[in-house]
């Protein structure tokens, strides 16, 4: 800030010609809504009342010297404003700040409702929803502010500080559910108090040194909640149907007959750091960046690191063609916490379990993907281009730790034309296809095998049944709602016949199967027409309208556990 | 023979294919007229429809799997593929007028009115609903 009113006392100081705007607005709105306003008024907050509202701008400029100020107030909760400022290259910058309201709806449950039926009669097995603040009105308000400023410090290797600032906070209400045990028997949904806030700060240096511009970067971010901890009971456990065996139910439990704290946001932040190159290179162009950043949730202390490099290299083969490769890599890691668990049936007669467990991320992976690229320009009216590339993802610990198929191969292909006649007509299509070997799959299988076919056991001793959880090992199928053959098409063309008209007509469509899953032939298919068309018959009137459609389909399989109850 | 804590069968489960499609159409019309010098006046119109649905789930007859234990459940699930259906249209009417009273003074007044139509309510139940606003006032150059 102080950067910035020192230059503008120094370029007012100069005899420079000036010019000054002033724009001011100044009325009122009235708002109303008729029925259920959450959803056509979700970002309309305006109360239901005649309420005053502000515009107003300020343009001033002086020789290299442009200063720009604009703001709204539209009510208390949605007001915005900008001030920014260039001075040719020495500074440049801006502040701003805005607010909104946005109206949440509640989740009323209705479909977690559900009883077993034994014959004609009502059974005992039940899932129930409770909405413990029924008809509550959720809403957040968020605010933003922040700012940046590049600054020239020397003409001489052309050195540029870069500085930036932005906080978000949040406040307000929102609906928190908890799912009491046994998972979907009892359901219960409250308020919950909003206060979040995230901090971010940038700093970075440039500079050119030959043919070569070299940047650093250095970026923070801290995340907290300070609403108060919303809590729930946890039921008392008991027999589903018979409502007894309490002792036994609860010794199964994490929680049981208690009120915990549940849903809280994690406390986190992140260090970054950024290096950059650009420069020329033989007969050619090459830029690239190297960081590293590590996050913190300091709730658990559970930590995770990121490596990420890119480069780029393009190089002119001829007077019309030009090849572009990329490469990329990135390689996360995150700390595996220790789960410590209540042991299962403590302190009952018979076996007990630990379910103590190492979690282990599924974000733990090697990414890289690198590409070559050719451009051609064939004549004045036609641009052609080929891209061919290579992605490898390879998963440390998903599905399993050290298990198999966790490397997934993406080979893709892409062919553009750009055709263009003058300024009538122009055209454009491309197309591109993903052959993707063993995509991210769920460790757990989809179905669950009979229990009389397959061995589950040991039935412990001295029961005579096994318990829910050993059904796990019953479980096979892979499943994933990833492909492993896309095909994408875009397709674009614009007439104009004379500068009075000009008519659009697009489409797009993608489809895209997963062939490994057996017989489960799981798809997908978008197609996406669009057509616009803008007419300005003569000075005093212009007009533009279109219509998009799309039509979305998924192809995948609905599976149910077939038990008693 | 498998059983779980209630001493009751596990018999697998049973699975079916089925599409969910989803369909959205938006048309929009806006127009700027300029009758006179001091006079400008836009509008626009925009209606937006949007539909999801599944397809009915036909599960496979797995009655010789229950071995007649579970004949008091029914695992048909006729009615599964309506949990899921969505459909809301919505229209969109605005106007705005401009009027220059003076040199640097500047009238200006503006419509919006928003219907929305749930056909299908159901997880937050029947969103529809309306809104108007009206908003005038007085530009002033400097």
């Amino acid at each position: 800030m102080m950067v910035f009113i020192l230059s503008f006392a120094l370029v007012t100081a100069q005899e420079n010609e000036v010019t000054k705007e002033y724009t001011l607005w100044i009325g009122g709105h009235y708002t109303d809504f008729t029925d259920f306003s959450k959803k056509v008024g979700e970002y309309d907050l305006g109360d239901e009342d005649a309420l005053p509202e502000l515009k107003g701008s300020y343009r001033f400029r002086s020789g290299e010297y442009l200063l720009n100020i604009d703001g709204h107030y539209y009510d208390k909760n949605n007001i915005s404003g900008r001030y920014s400022q260039r001075w040719a290259d020495r500074i440049k910058g801006d502040i701003y700040y805005r607010s909104l309201v946005r109206q949440e709806e509640q989740d009323l449950l209705g479909n977690l409702s559900a009883r077993e039926l034994i014959g004609e009669n009502p059974g005992g097995k039940i899932l129930t929803h409770e909405l413990l603040d029924e008809g509550a009105d959720y809403n957040t308000h968020r605010r933003e502010f922040g700012g940046n400023a590049e600054v020239l410090i020397s003409r001489k290797n052309n050195v540029r500080m870069m500085a930036a600032h932005r906080s978000i906070l949040k406040t307000g209400d929102e609906q928190k559910i908890a799912n009491s045990h046994c998972f979907s028997c009892h359901v219960t949904s409250k308020s919950a108090e909003v206060d979040k806030r995230t901090d971010e700060f940038e700093v970075g240096l440039q500079a050119d040194v030959n043919d070569f511009t070299f940047a650093y970067k250095f970026g923070y971010r801290y995340f907290q909640s300070r609403a108060n901890n919303a809590s729930a009971y946890y039921d008392a456990a008991v027999h589903p149907v018979n409502g007894g065996s309490g002792a036994e139910f609860g010794s199964r439990q994490v929680f049981n007959d208690t009120t915990v704290v549940f849903g809280t946001y994690p406390e986190t932040r992140k260090f970054s750091h950024k290096v950059r190159a650009k420069g020329k290179l033989g007969k050619g162009s090459f830029s690239g960046s190297l960081g590293y950043s590590t996050t913190e949730n300091l709730n658990t202390d559970v930590a995770s690191t990121a490596w990420s490099g890119a480069a780029l290299y393009a190089i002119p083969l001829n007077s019309k063609t030009r090849a572009i490769a990329r490469v990329a890599g990135v390689r996360y890691k995150t700390d595996d916490p220790f789960i410590d668990l209540p042991t299962f049936r403590d302190g009952r007669p018979g076996p007990t379990y630990s379910f103590d467990f190492t979690r282990y991320s599924s974000l733990d992976r090697n990414d890289f993907k690198g590409s070559l690229e050719i451009i051609s320009r064939l004549n004045r009216t036609t641009t052609v281009s080929g891209l061919l590339g290579y992605n490898m993802i390879d998963r440390h610990d998903y599905p399993v730790p050290d298990g198999d198929d966790q490397t997934t191969g993406k080979l893709f292909a892409q062919a553009r034309v750009k055709y263009r006649k003058g300024l009538k007509f122009s055209a454009r299509a491309k197309y591109r296809m993903e052959m993707i070997s063993d995509p991210f799959t769920s460790g757990r299988g989809l179905f669950e095998a009979s229990g009389r076919d397959a061995g589950v056991g040991p039935i412990p001793e001295p029961f005579s049944f096994i318990f829910y959880w050993q059904r796990e090992a019953l479980r096979y199928q892979d499943i994933t709602i990833y492909p492993t053959d896309v095909h994408d098409f875009d397709f674009g063309l614009t007439y104009r016949p004379d500068n009075k008209m000009s008519v659009n007509f697009g489409l797009k469509a993608k489809f895209d199967k997963n062939g490994d899953l057996d017989s489960l032939d799981v798809e997908h298919s978008m197609y996406q027409p669009n057509l616009a068309l803008t007419l300005t018959p003569d000075p005093k009137w212009s007009m533009s309208a279109g219509y998009t459609f799309g039509h979305y389909k998924s192809r995948g399989p609905v599976a149910v556990a077939l038990f008693d109850g | 023979m498998f059983t779980d804590a209630g001493g009751v069968l596990h018999f697998g489960s049973e699975y079916a294919m089925t599409d969910y499609t989803s369909d959205a159409h938006n048309i929009y019309v806006n127009a700027t007229f300029l009758p006179m010098e001091k006079l400008r006046m836009t509008t626009t119109v925009s209606y937006n429809m949007s539909k999801g649905e599944m397809d009915q789930v036909t599960m496979p007859d797995i009655t010789g799997r229950l071995d007649g234990n579970l004949s008091h459940q029914d695992f048909s699930f006729d009615e599964m593929h309506e949990y899921s259906n969505l459909e809301y249209s919505i229209i969109r009417l605005s106007a705005s007028l401009e009027y220059l009273l003076a040199q640097g003074v500047t009238f200006t007044a503006d419509v919006d009115y928003a219907d929305l139509t749930d056909d299908q309510g159901y997880v937050y139940g029947d969103e529809s609903g309306s809104m108007f606003m009206v908003r005038t006032g007085f530009r002033f150059e400097f």
